[in-house]
């Protein structure tokens, strides 16, 4: 408690970021270094805020790359899991980060990129069959357009929660919790061991996504109704009952 | 030469202007540029235009042959295209002398000129524009006349202060390229060498960033002092109502206000990529010496379809604001106002025009009346004209009860009334009534 720049919990509230910060975090965005003060908001408060969301059941996670997210273990608030389109999506975006030469531009990359790193990534055929799995059979040409109109959805919900920015003219700036999609990897263990940690640690849920348009939906503001159920967290979500808090 | 953009590029293209420089002529020209600096030629004669070719062509294309001829075919290709001048005039009486164009000059100097923006430099030209600035200002106070404004001012500013702005201008466009020289570097390095080039990247980060900073020190600092010194001469130009001065330091302002927003913006997206550049560094590059992540990430992606898993995220909807609970709407039912629809009767003078007319076709018969047309135009003759039509009828009707009526087979039409005709008929004689 000495480190926090906040007496108490009450001056952590009345602070003018609590709302922005709050709201953010409790709809899955990632909140990082470029998000300037709420970030720092956060981590002035942090001390304050751990045992505050962990009466929620969620745990305030700060990472060393410089990012916070909430992470709901309990069932007091909503979660969804991200579907297919976005984990792809993201796991080529953090390919693309790492890569040194996204440094040259200062991180930002070009949406013609992205799609030309998944095509050489997966293949066209793959990647319309895993992003639109209910269509067996799709022809070439829709195929294409299979995979654009699903990539352009995923970065959208992206850059909701806050893994990416969208800085117009097909750009789009990389952001350190992108990182997030590497941790099955990040260690030299073994990665089924990894994943099995991350389970356990309730940031990952394993199988194949339901229905992506239902769980994705979750992210948008306006849609309360579609939960976010992942196949290995059923009856997790309590579907927003906690939200009012 | 027009100013109009429009114009302006019309005439480039209807003039089909086109440069077409091949590595030999590049390297040609940047040889005849040197040896004039070194040698401070003005212009060279054309054996030593020839030699000058042999030379290059022996880097070049070691191999060549002919290269007199090459070197002629190559003298006549740039003077076509403009960057090579004939200077002597002597025509074919003999041999030529020939410059370097200035547009040569430009192009020779971009690709060799390590004319980039430093703190010297910067200093050296910022100082020489206030000492012309203040010379400017006193002359702009001594002038008196058109002449004296346009010689003593706006010339030097023209001149002498564009220069030295340009000079400026110029150097931080050097200073840009080499900016992105340094991040394509930077790539550059950490692709061929990862962990083993992070402290290079880091003392490239902090020689440009400390560069930018110094810059952006005096731009900071001198600008503010020229702008003074240009507003004070504008000051005296618009009280001496010399519009033409006013331009002419309204432009220097100009620029002036765009150098000084170079510094701030550079330093700032500098900043951006120096962060950006720095945590990737920290974060990526040493925490991953042996730049393995990228592999096992690359694996996870192609085989995630096989073996998929899914990030968990928070994902609270919205705060829901309820309407106040209403367990019963009682909606009254759909009724409008209630309206008297009753008007109250007009009071009018009271009438009996039946009982009248009875009367009058009774005086009528009384009096001889032997036909229906007799009778209706006595009986019309007493009542105004927009009751005739149906007091006719009426006529006919009484007559019909009181007395016998006798029509021959064709009845004649006869008027009784300038618009109003009756089928007439012959009334028994009195007595006959019914």
């Amino acid at each position: 408690m000495t480190a926090s720049a906040f007496e108490s919990l009450e001056h952590v509230i009345a602070d003018e970021h609590f709302p922005q910060a709050d709201l953010a975090l409790r709809r899955g965005r990632h909140i990082g270094r470029d998000d300037g003060t709420v970030y720092d908001y956060l981590v002035d408060a942090l001390d304050h805020l751990e045992p505050l969301y962990r009466r929620f059941g969620a745990e305030l996670v700060q990472r060393s790359d410089g990012y916070f997210y909430l992470l709901p273990s309990g069932d007091r608030l909503g979660r969804r899991h991200l579907s297919a389109g976005e984990m792809l999506v993201g796991q080529t975006l953090a390919l693309m980060y790492l890569d040194p030469a996204t440094l040259q531009h200062g991180g930002v990359v070009a949406r013609a990129a992205l799609l030309q790193r998944l095509d050489g990534l997966l293949g066209r055929e793959t990647l319309a069959r895993t992003l639109n799995p209910r269509k067996r059979k799709l022809g070439e040409r829709v195929a294409a357009e299979t995979v654009r109109t699903k990539v352009a959805e995923a970065l959208r919900r992206l850059a909701v929660l806050g893994f990416i920015d969208e800085v117009g003219d097909g750009e789009l700036r990389l952001r350190p919790a992108l990182m997030r999609f590497a941790d099955p990897v990040r260690d030299l263990s073994d990665r089924t061991a990894a994943l099995e940690r991350l389970v356990r640690s309730g940031e990952v849920v394993l199988g194949e996504a339901e229905d992506e348009d239902a769980t994705g939906a979750a992210g948008d503001d306006d849609d309360d109704d579609a939960d976010g159920d992942g196949p290995g967290a059923a009856g997790d979500d309590a579907g927003g009952e906690g939200a009012g808090g | 030469m027009s100013t109009d953009p429009s114009r302006l590029i019309a005439a480039l293209a209807r003039d089909q202007v086109s440069l077409d420089l091949k590595t030999v002529d590049l390297c040609f020209l940047a040889g005849l540029y040197l040896r004039a600096d070194r040698a401070a030629l003005a212009s060279f004669e054309e054996d030593a235009l020839v030699d000058m070719f042999e030379q290059v062509c022996d880097v070049v294309d070691p191999g060549a042959d002919r290269p007199r001829t090459r070197a002629t075919h190559a003298i006549q290709r740039l003077r076509d295209q403009r960057m090579l001048a004939r200077v002597d005039g002597a025509g074919i009486v003999r041999s030529g002398e020939y410059a370097l164009t200035r547009l040569a000059a430009a192009v020779i100097g971009y690709l060799i000129d390590d004319e980039k923006l430093t703190r010297e430099s910067l200093t050296l030209l910022t100082g020489t524009l206030r000492v012309q600035l203040a010379e400017v200002l006193a002359a702009a106070k001594r002038a008196d006349s058109e002449q004296s404004w346009r010689t003593s001012v706006v010339a030097p500013l023209r001149v002498t202060v564009g220069d030295l702005v340009g000079g400026i201008e110029r150097r931080q466009r050097g200073l840009d390229s080499q900016q992105e020289q340094v991040q394509a570097e930077i790539a550059a390095l950490l692709q061929a060498d990862w962990f083993g080039a992070v402290e290079r990247c880091q003392a490239l980060l902090d020689t440009t960033t400390d560069t930018l900073r110094e810059l952006n020190e005096v731009l900071l600092r001198d600008t503010h002092h020229l702008l003074a010194l240009l507003q004070e001469i504008q000051a005296l130009a618009t009280d001496a109502a010399q519009p033409e001065p006013e331009q002419a330091v309204q432009r220097v302002i100009e620029h002036v206000d765009r150098i000084g927003a170079w510094g701030g913006a550079r330093q700032r997206a500098w900043s951006e990529y120096y962060q950006y550049v720095h945590r990737y560094l920290r974060d990526v590059v040493r925490l991953d010496p042996d730049r393995a992540l990228s592999q096992r990430l690359r694996d996870q992606t192609a085989g995630w379809a096989s073996t998929p898993f899914h990030l968990l995220v928070s994902a609270a909807p919205s705060i829901r604001l309820l309407r106040p609970l209403e367990s019963r709407v009682e909606r009254p039912p759909v009724t409008r106002a209630r309206t008297d629809r009753e008007r109250a009767p007009d009071l009018v003078e009271p009438e009996d025009t039946g009982l009248t007319i009875r009367t009058l076709v009774a005086e009528s018969l009384a009096a001889g009346a032997s036909s229906l047309v007799e009778v209706t135009v006595q009986v019309l003759s007493r009542f105004p004209e927009h009751l005739h039509y149906a007091i006719t009828g009426r006529v006919a009707d009484e007559l019909a009860r009181v007395t016998r009526a006798r029509s021959a087979f064709e009845r004649p039409w006869r008027p009784v009334d300038p618009g109003l005709e009756v089928e007439d008929w012959e009334l028994a004689a009195r007595g006959a009534t019914r």
